[in-house]
């Protein structure tokens, strides 16, 4: 393998929107910055290829309207239209600080061109008044009781983005994955990634490292749709970060599997990637039944997700399904509208794209949605556990995402979060020489290029289903099958006989025919340790106790867990 | 259903395969090519970078959108 080696005093693993913002903020402390990339910057990550909408807490706006940093918490935790989807169990401390500096960010954003003010809004968005010339936001309701989101026109934010980064100077290492923190006598110091092109080793050296690779555990579970590619979220962002953070011994945040207790909508019928199907129709949709009836007037309306899922289980009982968008009722400034939203909003722009090449219209066509039945199993998922700097257990590692719940999961959180993450990180490396373990580098070189030099065993592929396989099972002996037995009966020896196969794939030598192949082999390796530390939490009967965090964290091989109570600043008001 | 590139329009300059999320695209004789299509997201980067437009991306069939046509 080919070995590069770089100094620098930040880096940056991954480069989606997290990661592009902690290397601004690391650059502009005047600290050396490096990004690696698993993808290429200018249109990596969840928002890729755009994003519309961005909650935020304004404070020329709000404060005005009786709406505070602290109503908002409480909203996002308890009152508000998804606070009851969190259940509570979200770090109300990073949810604060995600609402207060949300609008420096979005300030951060317009700097470099991202355009968030219009001469022209609708009497649909919030009626403010602007100082004099200056143009106004477009701001609806949606995630929140308060009207804070931003309509904005994201489609280029992250080649906006990358060009700023090259401004300040920062590395950037397009197409390597990061499959390695590396961590000398108590501290990150670095990381090992590689490259889906060409195979070739980068050893990255530093004394602040930050963890920006995404929230998502894409492969992990059999895909709803027989598609792994067909998903939500983006499909390169595999726990790469769960895995990393794991195997260097940071303490991590683990939610077992769930069971869904409510019905829901997410998407088009067939098309999963179509997060914000409904809410991005804002303001012309509206949800119908197969009679035509309205049941939910416009999808992004503040009635209580409570007030929305029992209309939409009235109608799914009455056997009046399937269930639609409807436009064809709106005027056409409002389609137009929603079109516009659409367009910005990354995956939302190729419908748009194929429903002209397919001949439907929202003016004269009703487009099918998901009905997502009660009941349905959750996978469960891992997160870096963070203090509100953004700093892990681990020294000199900070975190952006994946880290632990800090409210509706969308663009404020990885903005926010990799801000302040790349400014601590900048603040840490002063002065500062990283030392690193020559012998962990190489035993890391090593495991990289064995798939490549294995000419027996299983392809990526094969692996995956079999690890999905197992982790249907996980998910099933968790959760009760169906119907559900009470709490107690959790199936220790089948959860046992699940860790028992995930042991057997590690044990299986793992095949990669070329450099693109091995970044896909080593994405099921993560997958498959992330697999094994769910289970093995789910053997933990501390793991369900209620209103606690459920922690762990490797240390020698082993993975000790911790519970501890979730402390509000803002606890639920009762009456 | 890989992304479509028009070869009479495609200017071979290789930005969809420079940007490409999941590594589908390569240069294959000079020509970008859908060489792993079957790890498509279908999120449109490609056909967005392609300055010269010769890109488009085509949903397949399990994507296709299920609709009511209510209006003539």
């Amino acid at each position: 393998m080919n070995t590069q080696r770089i100094e620098t005093d930040v880096l940056v693993i991954g480069g989606g929107l997290g990661g592009c913002m902690a290397a601004m903020a690391a650059a502009r402390r005047g600290a050396r910055v490096t990004v690696m990339e698993k993808s290429h910057v200018d249109r990596s990550g969840a928002a890729g290829s755009g994003n519309d909408h961005f909650w935020h807490w304004n404070p020329e706006i709000h404060p005005g309207r009786g709406w505070t940093v602290e109503k908002m918490v409480r909203d996002i935790s308890w009152d508000g239209p998804y606070g009851a989807l969190s259940g509570g169990a979200i770090d109300q401390q990073l949810t604060e600080v995600v609402a207060s500096e949300s609008y420096a960010r979005v300030k951060d954003l317009e700097s470099i061109g991202v355009n968030f003010r219009f001469d022209k809004i609708y009497p649909w968005n919030l009626q403010y008044e602007a100082h004099p010339g200056e143009n106004r936001f477009r701001i609806i309701p949606q995630f929140q009781s308060e009207w804070d989101t931003l309509n904005y026109e994201g489609r280029d934010i992250k080649p906006k983005l990358a060009a700023e980064l090259r401004r300040l100077g920062a590395t950037i290492l397009n197409r390597y994955m990061a499959t390695r923190i590396l961590c000398h006598v108590g501290a990150a110091s670095g990381a090992v990634g590689v490259n889906q092109r060409t195979g070739d080793a980068v050893v990255v050296v530093a004394p602040s490292v930050v963890l920006a690779s995404g929230m998502d555990l894409s492969r992990l579970y059999r895909s709803p749709s027989g598609d792994w590619f067909n998903s939500q979220r983006p499909p390169m962002i595999t726990g790469d970060g769960e895995a990393m953070a794991l195997r260097a011994g940071a303490e991590v945040f683990i939610r077992p599997p769930w069971r869904t207790r409510s019905i829901g909508l997410q998407h088009f019928k067939g098309l999963y990637r179509s997060s914000g199907a409904a809410t991005t129709s804002y303001p012309a949709g509206r949800i119908v039944n197969a009679e035509g009836d309205t049941i939910i007037e416009h999808p992004a309306s503040r009635e209580p997700m409570r007030v929305r899922r029992e209309a939409l289980e009235r109608s799914v009982a009455e056997g009046k399904t399937p269930i639609y968008l409807d436009m064809t009722r709106a005027p056409e400034e409002e389609i137009a509208y929603a079109e516009w939203s659409y367009g910005h909003e990354g995956l939302c722009w190729v419908m748009l794209e194929a429903m002209r090449d397919l001949g439907v219209d929202f003016r004269k066509d009703r487009l099918e949605l998901e009905v997502e039945e009660t009941g349905r199993l959750m996978g469960g998922r891992l997160g870096v556990w963070i203090s509100p700097e953004t700093e892990t257990s681990l020294p000199g590692l900070y975190a952006a995402s994946p880290v632990q719940p800090a409210g509706e999961v969308s663009a404020p959180i990885p903005v926010v979060l990799g801000y302040r993450a790349g400014d601590r990180a900048a603040a840490n490396a002063e002065g500062k020489t990283p030392s690193v373990d020559e012998a962990e580098i190489e035993a890391e070189l090593h495991r990289i290029a064995a798939p490549l030099e294995c000419t027996e065993g299983s392809d990526w592929r094969e692996m995956n289903i079999a690890l999905n396989d197992a982790t249907e099972d996980l998910k099933r002996l968790f959760c009760g099958f169906n119907p559900p037995p009470a709490k107690d009966a959790v199936g220790k020896q089948g959860l046992q006989t699940v860790r028992e196969r995930l042991a057997t794939l590690r044990k299986t030598p793992i095949v990669a025919a070329d450099p693109h192949e091995l970044i896909r082999a080593l994405e099921v390796l993560n997958l498959i340790e992330v697999a094994d530390t769910i289970t093995e939490a789910a053997l933990d009967p501390r793991v369900t106790e209620p209103e606690a965090w459920f922690l762990g964290k490797r240390s020698s091989g082993a993975t000790v867990f911790r519970s501890t109570p979730i402390t509000y600043k803002y606890p639920k008001e009762v009456g | 259903m890989p992304p479509r590139i028009d070869a009479k329009t495609c200017t071979r300059c290789g930005r969809c395969v420079e940007v490409c999320p999941l590594d589908v695209l390569r240069m294959v004789d000079g020509a970008p090519a859908a060489v792993y299509a079957g790890e498509c997201w279908h999120c449109g980067a490609c056909a967005m970078e392609c300055p010269s437009g010769a890109l488009r991306v085509e949903l397949p069939l399990h994507m296709h959108p299920v609709v009511r046509r209510v209006k003539p």
